[in-house]
């Protein structure tokens, strides 16, 4: 592997025995490149995190490993003998398993139906899926989890649907674990709780892979750290030896934390005076009812004015997807009051309103029509793009082309469906809708979660522009650093209820009881 | 497709020769230059194209109608009822009065469904499907009491006037002086091909109803009027449906019967997904169909081969024509 202190590793540790050993991998799809000449090894008894942009290439290194896709060339060996890893199936036998990102339980399924899937029927007679898969709830109990045996998977939350998985990957008596952005999906604690799981894992001499971008997390937890950028090997190196700077350096190929963190101290201090303007967004005493009835938010009452970011954070659930609704003007308040400027509050026409939803995949995106399309979804209403009823369809695709260039979205054909992008790209393209109308009112969603530094940089630069140019702009984000690193002020919304804090003054325990809907504890200053 | 074809004939008992010239020149003509064959081609096109329409433009905004047939029904049936009761009007009145009430009319058999499926949220599948049993009744029971013909022993109306009737469209010399049933309904259908184009890809309500179709939640959050797209995407297709049953009656039967239509309202949905859901493949899709009808209509009357096994051979070819679709397309997409 090129680069870095990839060469004196061996030497290092060579009491541990190479588990994985992938040399010279080459795969393309299409004419695009994903993975050129690459590298990668790993021993038993360690946990080895793949770091890279999205798009950079770990998922695919890694669904080769695992069989769900073959290389174009290179060499695979495990534990010294080479394997031909053709499928999944084959990956499976020789001990490699895959934990995905998203999830492959059946949600109507039991538990136990669920951990019986993978394992073959007895010949004889009656089946029982708690028998079938009892040796999978032993291999539980042993990692100290009491999974529900007989509870539907899709009433459990996503951090037990995990736990299922994991156990999935280890009935196979896998040597080698690939997690997939694990932590995607976690909470705080179940994160600490999933760690000191790989670590089990470690002790019991498995070699764990975990595919990540999150930097904190993987000094927090890896033991050695690979490092993928647009497709190659950049450096590989034991997580004892390197800085958050130096990995994400090396992730975007320039000195980025610093920058990043310079960008941000200017903008903190200058934003002191923005409480004394008149506010433009006033909500006041709003109650909001959800889709079955119930009550989602409680005499909701704050006031955004121009050229300021009012960050809400709080888990997800607590009225968040409501509160961004009823301020895009999807949803009506069933109580209270919206004003804007001390008018009328009509989204779309005063003000000029942009949302980017909390799921872009889902909300954000038609993901089987064109990124071309995709980027035209308010641009076909406005009437220079029309004549006389019909669409201007040259000029809505130089539009297209400009957005595409300005907004660096990296894309082979702009025919291409939006499917075949990766998360930041596809990001990207709902930003870029976003900003082109130069919107009075933006409501983000949670804009940075699952993207890269690269990504989750330029996001936040947009918002800090948009500010600048005295858009109103509410920042909805379960991610705490986010919102103080970009927000004038903050709130925590739980339960339906927003309780305010400033960053700078609150404690994290405080955060955390805030988080948890129990404001009396928490001891704020007003 | 030919060599699958063949092989069908031999395992249905058929020399492959004789079969295969039988549905060419039941679809196409023969070396003579008759043109007759093709002009049956393209009478069954007519229908084929116009339903296969309406389906793209339900099935484009994400509404999966079945209801094709019914609303081609009520078209007809609403068609001979505005005919009948306008017959001593002008020739071309009536004809405008008659295509009129048969597309307005599936347009609100179209609407119906989309109603419910917005404000009552019933699965517009389900409902589309209990539309066409509810349009075949009235039909039946028309064609039985009110609109029964004179006599009333047939169930069947009174022709509809002969001014009113489509003009045919060969002439008599291209095709040895016999009379084709060929009229200027698929003039009608081809345009509606290029209107439903300019729709869906040339207009902002085009566009938008695409993307309902993708994405209903993207439409959403992009603050579309989702539930009028829908009802709109259900009353368009509705309207090209009863204009199909318009064209038919004004077309080929001049009056209306209890068997009035042999499903062409269910053949649509096939034409419409092996068009690709676009109204130039869908256009393409119905010549495919409208041939394959003509000439397994002639294959049963010329050849030994049963009417239902006919069916067998139709389902052949579609099948294959699919088969092949998926290989090339796996074939050219790698991923």
């Amino acid at each position: 592997m090129p680069g870095a202190s990839a060469d004196n590793l061996p030497s290092e540790s060579e009491s541990k025995s190479i588990q994985v050993q992938m040399r010279g991998i080459v795969k393309r799809f299409g004419e695009n490149l994903a993975l050129n000449e690459v590298d990668f090894t790993v021993r038993a008894g360690e946990i080895h995190a793949l770091l890279g942009e999205n798009g950079a290439g770990k998922s695919t290194l890694m669904h080769i490993l695992s069989g769900l896709l073959t290389s174009d060339s290179g060499e695979i060996t495990l534990r010294g003998e080479t394997a031909s890893l053709v499928s999944p199936a084959a990956a499976r036998k020789a001990g490699v398993a895959m934990v995905h990102q998203h999830f492959t339980l059946v949600p109507a399924f039991t538990v136990a139906e669920n951990l019986a899937l993978d394992i073959p029927a007895s010949r004889l007679g009656i089946y029982s899926s708690f028998r079938a898969a009892r040796p999978s709830f032993d291999r539980a109990e042993k990692l100290g989890w009491h999974l529900p045996a007989s509870t539907p998977v899709s009433e459990l939350p996503v951090g037990v649907q995990q736990r299922i998985e994991i156990i999935k990957a280890l009935s196979t008596d896998a040597k080698v674990l690939i997690f997939d952005e694990p932590t995607a999906v976690l909470s705080g604690e179940e994160i600490k709780e999933l760690f000191s799981v790989f670590r089990q894992l470690r002790e019991e001499g498995c070699a764990v892979i975990l595919i990540a971008h999150k930097l904190s997390e993987i000094l927090a937890v890896a033991d050695t750290v690979t490092v993928l950028r647009r497709g190659q090997g950049v450096a590989s190196a034991p997580v004892s030896d390197v800085t958050a700077q130096t990995l994400a350096q090396w992730m975007v190929g320039e000195n980025t934390l610093t920058s990043l963190s310079e960008k941000r101290f200017p903008d903190t201090r200058s934003r002191e005076s923005s409480s004394e303007k008149s506010p433009a967004l006033s909500v006041e005493n709003v109650s909001l009812s959800g889709d079955r009835g119930e009550t989602v938010l409680k005499s909701l009452s704050f006031a955004v004015s121009s050229s300021e970011i009012y960050g809400i954070g709080g888990v997800d659930g607590n009225g968040q997807t409501e509160l961004a609704e009823l301020l895009v003007g999807l949803r009506k308040t069933t109580k209270g009051s919206l004003l804007w400027k001390n008018g009328t509050f009509t989204p779309g026409h005063s003000p000029k309103i942009g949302y980017i939803p909390q799921d872009r995949r889902r909300v954000g995106l038609a993901t089987s029509m064109s990124i071309e399309d995709n980027l035209l979804f308010d641009a076909v209403d406005e009437p220079g793009f029309r004549w006389k009823g019909l669409l201007k369809r040259k000029s809505l695709r130089q539009l297209a082309q400009v957005l595409i260039k300005k907004f660096d979205i990296r894309v082979q054909s702009s025919r291409l469906t939006t499917a075949s992008l990766s998360g930041g790209n596809q990001q990207k393209i709902v930003v870029a809708r976003v900003f082109r109308t130069q919107p009075e009112l933006i409501v983000a969603m949670n804009p940075t979660r699952g993207l890269d530094i690269g990504a989750t940089r330029f996001v936040h630069e947009q918002l800090l522009e948009a500010r600048l140019r005295g858009a109103a702009i509410v920042l909805i984000s379960t991610d705490l650093d986010e919102l103080s690193f970009l927000s004038d002020k903050t709130a925590i919304l739980s339960g339906g209820a927003l309780t305010s804090y400033r960053s700078e003054d609150t404690s994290s325990t405080d955060l955390g009881l805030l988080l948890g809907g129990s404001r009396e504890k928490a001891s704020l200053r007003p | 497709m030919i060599a699958l074809l063949a092989v069908t004939f031999l395992l249905l008992g058929v020399s492959p020769r004789v079969g295969l010239s039988a549905l060419w020149v039941g679809a196409f003509g023969d070396a003579d230059g008759h043109l007759y064959p093709l002009s049956e081609t393209l009478v069954k096109t007519t229908p084929l194209l116009l339903t296969g329409l309406g389906v793209v433009v339900a099935w484009r905004g994400g509404m999966f109608s079945v209801g094709a047939e019914g609303q081609l029904i009520v078209g007809a049936t609403a068609g001979a009822a505005v005919g009948l009761w306008g017959s001593h009007l002008p020739g071309f009145l009536i004809t405008l009065l008659v295509l009129s009430a048969g597309a307005g009319a599936g347009a609100a058999w179209g609407y119906l469904a989309g109603w419910l499926r917005v404000r009552r949220n019933v699965q517009e599948v389900i409902s589309t499907i209990m539309l066409n049993y509810i349009a075949l009744s009235l039909l039946g029971a028309l064609v039985e009491g009110p609109l029964q013909e004179k006599t009333h022993r047939v169930s069947q109306s009174n022709p509809l006037p002969n001014s009113a009737l489509l003009p045919h469209l060969f002439p008599r010399t291209w095709t040895n002086e016999i009379q084709t049933r060929l009229h200027s309904g698929i003039l009608i259908a081809v345009f509606a091909a290029f209107v439903v184009m300019i729709y869906l890809f040339y207009t902002a309500g085009g566009f938008k109803l695409r993307v309902v179709g993708q994405n209903p939640e993207a439409a959403r959050a992009a603050r579309y009027e989702v539930d009028a797209l829908r009802l709109r995407a259900m009353l368009f297709s509705g309207a090209l449906c009863g204009l199909a049953g318009a064209t038919e009656l004004l077309g080929i039967t001049g009056r209306l019967y209890k068997d009035f239509s042999p499903g062409w309202g269910y053949t649509a949905i096939p034409v419409a997904l092996l068009g690709g859901l676009h109204p130039l493949g869908t256009l393409l899709s119905a010549l495919f169909f409208g041939a394959l009808t003509a000439g397994t209509g002639h294959l049963s009357r010329f050849s030994n081969v049963s009417s239902v096994l006919v069916n067998v051979i139709q389902a052949v070819a579609v099948l294959a024509f699919v088969g092949i679709r998926a290989f090339r397309n796996r074939q050219s997409g790698g991923e």
